[in-house]
């Protein structure tokens, strides 16, 4: 068995690797945690995403600059590649799956990249459509995977436009689906407006935000049944 | 430092090490990373090219991250990586950029970086950082002069012979559809992509014919 100690200077190693952004220590501190026996799913949350935690409040505070931040969260995904085939069970309480993608029209894909690896992490199943998707994608995919969540990101104004119509197509077909966007030009305003169910300012709280819609879409689900069930 | 990190690079296999200042030429995402280390090595076009470059520019990283400066990694343009979030970058900024504004050589009529040591020879890779390098004098103008030889000897007419300076950089020197569909047509012939015509035959650093068969190492 892993010693306490062992299993501290791992995580700190994990952690300094994400916030160097380093990639090749991240992927030997991945191997070296797997290879005493430690549990996957600790190396990547109190590890590598600890890491990446501290990188978003370095680059909330200017200290981290677009360049940084793009190569700690490819130093997070080299160590994520080596832990994820070992990771027996994600514990949040809540899974589901998420269809993403940037609107028509944009090509600016760097948050939605960031974003979908906040889910990754989290052990959602993701599908990317990547970024310029047509509008009509995002409403089909949906009703292909049935995916609890569908989230939209726009870099500009132009193309934000776009989003208001994807949520209501979503709507008519399936009122249920929870709709997230996010991007630069969006604000809570403009999510109230378009009909989202959440807005998300960066990352981080994407998740947050996307958990707490699972778990309560999964709540509203279950009390359907539970009634239709009487 | 820099004298330091430049021994230390030559020491491995660099042929080639400058330096450039880029304040206030680079886009917003890099604007704080306005130092570039360029090095060069002997383009043999082979993996070990490939893998010197990348070896040579972790090098560079761990010198200035060990002493505190931030860095960005360039890699090689053979070596680019799909798929990371970094590599949306990349396309900011270029080799020859660095390489021309360290004074390791100008833009050739051929489009590529010419040494005045090892012509187009040169394998390119860069890292930019903060860290304060003291820039090497840029190089301001082509100095191909009146030679032609590669427009000559270019099989698709690619090359327009207009000429490179700093102060004009984006001239067109290369028709790059002609040079392009020529690569496809070689490609669906005799299987091999790459023509190269254009660096065989500048005779900037071109060994002489003594050379080879002194038993020197054959650049091309």
């Amino acid at each position: 068995m892993v010693t306490e100690e062992k299993k501290k200077e791992l995580l700190a190693k994990l952690r300094t690797a994400v916030i160097s952004y380093d990639e090749d220590t991240s992927k030997e501190a991945a191997q070296e945690a797997l290879d005493v026996g430690m549990d996957a799913n600790d190396a990547i949350f109190n590890g590598l995403v600890s890491g990446m935690v501290e990188v978003g409040k370095m680059f909330e505070a200017q200290e981290y600059f677009v360049p940084e931040l793009l190569m700690c969260a490819d130093a997070l995904y080299a160590g994520l590649d080596i832990l994820k085939p070992h990771v027996k069970q994600m514990d949040l309480g809540v899974k589901g799956s998420v269809v993403i993608g940037t609107v028509e029209g944009d090509v600016h894909d760097i948050g939605k990249n960031i974003v979908k690896m906040m889910f990754d992490v989290a052990g959602f199943t993701v599908y990317d459509l990547g970024r310029d998707v047509p509008l009509d994608k995002f409403v089909q995919e949906q009703l292909r995977t049935d995916s609890d969540l569908v989230c939209l990101s726009a870099m500009m104004t132009t193309t934000m436009t776009g989003m208001k119509k994807v949520i209501d197509d979503l709507r008519a077909k399936n009122p249920n689906v929870k709709i997230m966007i996010g991007g630069a030009p969006v604000s809570q305003d403009v999510a109230d407006k378009y009909g989202a169910d959440g807005y998300a300012k960066d990352a981080t709280n994407a998740l947050k935000d996307a958990i707490n819609m699972i778990a309560s879409l999964k709540k509203m689900k279950d009390e359907a049944e539970t009634r239709k069930a009487k | 430092m820099k004298s330091e990190l430049r021994n230390e690079l030559m020491g491995h296999g660099a042929e080639v090490v400058g330096f450039a200042g880029l304040q206030g030429h680079m886009s917003g995402e890099l604007a704080h990373l306005d130092k570039a280390v360029s090095i060069g090595v002997d383009r043999r076009l082979n993996e070990d090219t490939l893998r010197l470059l990348v070896k040579l520019q972790k090098r560079t990283v761990r010198f200035l991250k060990s002493r505190g400066y931030r860095t960005l990694a360039i890699p090689p343009d053979s070596d680019r990586k799909k798929g990371t979030f970094i590599s949306k970058l990349y396309s900011l900024f270029n080799h020859k950029m660095a390489a021309t504004s360290a004074g390791l050589g100008w833009i050739g009529k051929n489009g590529l970086l010419i040494s005045p040591d090892y012509g187009p020879r040169l394998s390119l890779s860069t890292v930019l950082t903060d860290a304060p390098l003291g820039p090497d004098a840029p190089m301001e103008h082509s100095l191909c002069g009146d030679c032609t030889l590669c427009m000559t000897y270019c099989p698709s007419q690619a090359i327009t012979g207009a000429e490179w300076s700093r102060s004009s950089p984006f001239v067109e020197l290369v028709k790059l559809e002609a040079c392009k569909s020529h690569k496809a047509t070689k490609r669906a012939t005799d299987g091999k992509p790459n023509c190269g015509l254009c660096i065989n035959i500048c005779p900037y650093g071109r060994k002489s014919i003594t050379e080879e068969h002194d038993g020197k190492k054959l650049r091309n």
